[in-house]
């Protein structure tokens, strides 16, 4: 194999990492950027969306409906315990945060008490593999990032040029001042989290069509998402995508051609240089809104 | 003054009535499990307490245990360490302070295992794991009586025995199936104080075998995404990509080793070829997998189907590695037969009687410990070749570990 195609396969491999892990931070950029809630159980709500696309899956359903279930059985999720948990922690994110950590237990057992700790894996969704010159490049990969590409580019557009994307940046601004002028703030704040639930969802689910999963999957996918929401700017869906590919491509190279061990230090390392030199990331972000006092 | 009597007196009876239970608990012996049973290193770990529990039921479905004279059940009370080093230190210590365990099996996690010993040993406990690592610390001054670890037993073979085994069994497997004789190896390891210490066996026995090892890649214990290491290592252009060791990762990369084409062939560590037939996998290459030490689903060991159909019956999952439940359930047994050898629970009599005794496992027809309280048996490896067919076979353990 040319070291050329060897570089491109690398190349490859890295953007294939980034979409992953930007759909992760997408959902924790929305979340922590804009609504203040440290959601570190985030992690197993995409754990919980790739179980959800197992069973679906093994109960014979296609591929496709089962991404759907995933997205709509997660962000209702997300919906129950941003109600049932969450909202009483606006004032006091550091509780939230706590919550947060033991949803993480709870989830997980959860998972292993009805299904066992084992890993799930469904039947790759396609299987295609494409060979260009040396470079082999798998359907299912080119299905992810495709996927990941058309979820950034709605995200996007909601948050940037939709009213309600306005008036959901007015009350990261200033809660208050937005709910004066009539904002209905915490539906809001429910909204986002939903949505940012349903990302999760979306990315378990394309996980567990790359990769077996199991309970505990989702504690290095959040780090890694949470790095990448902060690399990038928290809030801002077009930092979390530049830095998912800074990141991806980090990885895929470190793993390459430096030490592959160090490969999740590197990814870290970054993320501390950027925060001591740029506190609001590269692409600049919110600071979390402003608690309403 | 009636009332006062009538109150005495029910409270003796409820007393009675509670120290009842007590009382018959004096015939069971307690016997601790510590393994992750959630965490990374699932996989092997919830095959421990399966394993010794499927002992525990056959002991005491059979009558027991009789020590000088009285018969004993034995109970098992298992915990879960998370896959995380205090938890197992916490677990350990309320297993031995609390509970007042005889014996403790476990963890399945190495360097787990040195820290658990450091509470089990002084307090006398006879302590089980299947740890090649403990030969760091299993010398003849510490087994001595008086020394540190007088009470610890290694329930799987030397590392550079099973690394020996396993070598020679994977290329003489792949050989026939590839159509010429491997030359060159490539190992893939996860980085931590397991994949550092078994790595360095194997990549010791391959040399041995004469095969080129360019390069050992270690990727962070938790990756899923392997395409860059396997990037790196179809670069080297190898015969055979060797996975080292935890079982969900390299199922979690075989199937991208595949559609990278990454080598002509592989070898998986600690996969039975029953998840394998399982999960209907296949290669369009011949792929190697070696069992932790007898394999489940395909075995040339004739006592495993019966075993394996016992120990899935008892409620065990199908797990990657469900072969190592095998490192823990002939040791109760063993243990057992060792305790009526002593006629007594005393931890030093124990350990004489363990010394001695030559116990007819499933791993082995003659399992024993030499002087430095380590087991020697074969290790089993088996190969599917491209249209699906598995064979295996049992390798012998080199006599002695490679020179260089």
């Amino acid at each position: 194999m040319r070291a050329v195609d060897i570089f491109i396969q690398q190349i490859l491999n890295g953007l294939s990492i980034a979409s992953v892990i930007t759909l992760i931070a997408i959902g924790v950029t929305l979340i922590f950027g804009l609504t203040g809630i440290i959601n570190f159980a985030h992690g197993e709500f995409l754990m919980i969306g790739g179980i959800v696309t197992w069973l679906a899956v093994s109960a014979g359903l296609g591929f496709p409906l089962a991404v759907v279930l995933a997205i709509l059985a997660v962000g209702l999720m997300g919906y129950i315990l941003e109600r049932g948990l969450f909202r009483f922690t606006l004032e006091r994110p550091t509780n939230g945060f706590i919550v947060s950590l033991g949803l993480i237990v709870v989830l997980q057992h959860v998972v292993v008490l009805f299904w066992n700790p084992n890993q799930k894996s469904i039947p790759r969704p396609l299987t295609t593999v494409w060979e260009v010159g040396g470079v082999r490049i798998a359907s299912v990969r080119v299905m992810v990032i495709a996927i990941t590409i058309a979820v950034v580019a709605l995200s996007f557009r909601m948050i940037t040029a939709s009213r309600y994307g306005r008036a959901l940046r007015a009350s990261v601004e200033d809660r208050d001042t937005a709910a004066l002028m009539g904002i209905p703030v915490r539906r809001y704040i429910t909204g986002v989290f939903v949505l940012g639930s349903a990302l999760a969802g979306l990315g378990g689910a394309l996980l567990i069509a790359l990769f077996p999963i199991t309970p505990f999957t989702g504690g290095t996918m959040v780090m890694k998402g949470f790095a990448v929401a902060l690399i990038g700017g928290l809030g801002n869906i077009y930092g979390a995508v530049a830095a998912g590919l800074i990141l991806g491509i980090v990885e895929g190279f470190s793993a390459g051609y430096g030490f592959s061990q160090w490969t999740d230090a590197y990814s870290f390392a970054l993320m501390i240089l950027v925060l001591i030199v740029r506190p609001h990331g590269l692409f600049g972000g919110t600071s979390g809104p402003r608690m309403a006092s | 003054m009636k009332t006062v009597l009538k109150m005495g007196a029910s409270a003796a009876l409820c007393l009675g009535v509670l120290a009842h239970p007590a009382f018959a608990e004096d015939n069971i012996v307690k016997i601790g499990v510590v393994a992750a049973e959630s965490g990374s290193f699932v996989s092997a770990g919830h095959t421990l307490p399966a394993g010794v529990g499927l002992a525990v039921k056959q002991i005491n479905d059979a009558g027991g245990i009789n020590v000088g004279g009285k018969n004993y059940k034995l109970e098992m009370v298992k915990r879960d360490d998370r896959t995380d080093i205090a938890t197992a230190i916490a677990a350990t210590q309320e297993l031995v302070r609390d509970v007042k365990v005889q014996a403790i099996f476990g963890s399945e996690t190495h360097d787990f295992t040195l820290a658990m010993a450091k509470i089990t040993q002084p307090a006398k406990i006879i302590h089980f794991a299947g740890n090649s690592t403990l030969a760091k610390i299993l010398t003849p001054d510490s087994v001595k009586p008086g020394g540190e670890d007088h009470y610890l037993f290694q329930s799987e073979p030397q590392e550079f025995q099973r690394s020996g085994s396993t070598a020679r069994g994977v290329l003489t497997l792949l050989e026939p199936l590839l159509g010429y004789k491997p030359k060159k190896s490539v190992m893939i390891v996860g980085n931590d104080a397991t994949g550092q210490f078994l790595s360095s066996y194997y990549f010791k026995a391959l040399k041995a075998e004469g095969q080129d090892v360019p390069d050992i890649i270690f990727y962070p214990p938790d990756t899923t995404d392997f395409s860059p290491f396997l990037t790196r290592a179809k670069s080297l252009n190898p015969d055979i990509i060797h996975f080292w060791y935890n079982g969900d990762s390299t199922l979690t990369a075989l199937p991208q080793a595949l559609e990278l084409g990454a080598a002509k062939s592989y070898f998986l560590f600690g996969v039975d070829p029953g998840i394998w037939k399982e999960k209907q996998l296949s290669a369009d290459v011949p792929v190697a997998m070696s069992c932790v030490p007898v394999c489940w689903g395909e075995s040339s060991n004739p006592k495993a189907r019966a075993y394996f159909d016992a120990y899935f019956a008892a409620g065990a999952p199908h797990g990657v590695t469900s072969s190592v439940s095998l490192l823990y359930h002939d040791y109760v047994h063993f243990l057992a037969e060792a305790w009526e050898k002593a006629g007594s629970f005393d931890p030093d009599k124990t350990v004489e009687a363990l010394l001695t005794l030559h116990h007819q496992g499933v791993v082995s027809d003659d399992l024993t410990f030499n002087p430095t309280h380590q087991v020697t048996h074969a290790t089993e490896v088996c190969a599917a070749a491209p249209g699906g067919a598995i064979s295996c076979s049992m390798q012998q353990p080199p006599a002695e570990a490679p020179k260089s």
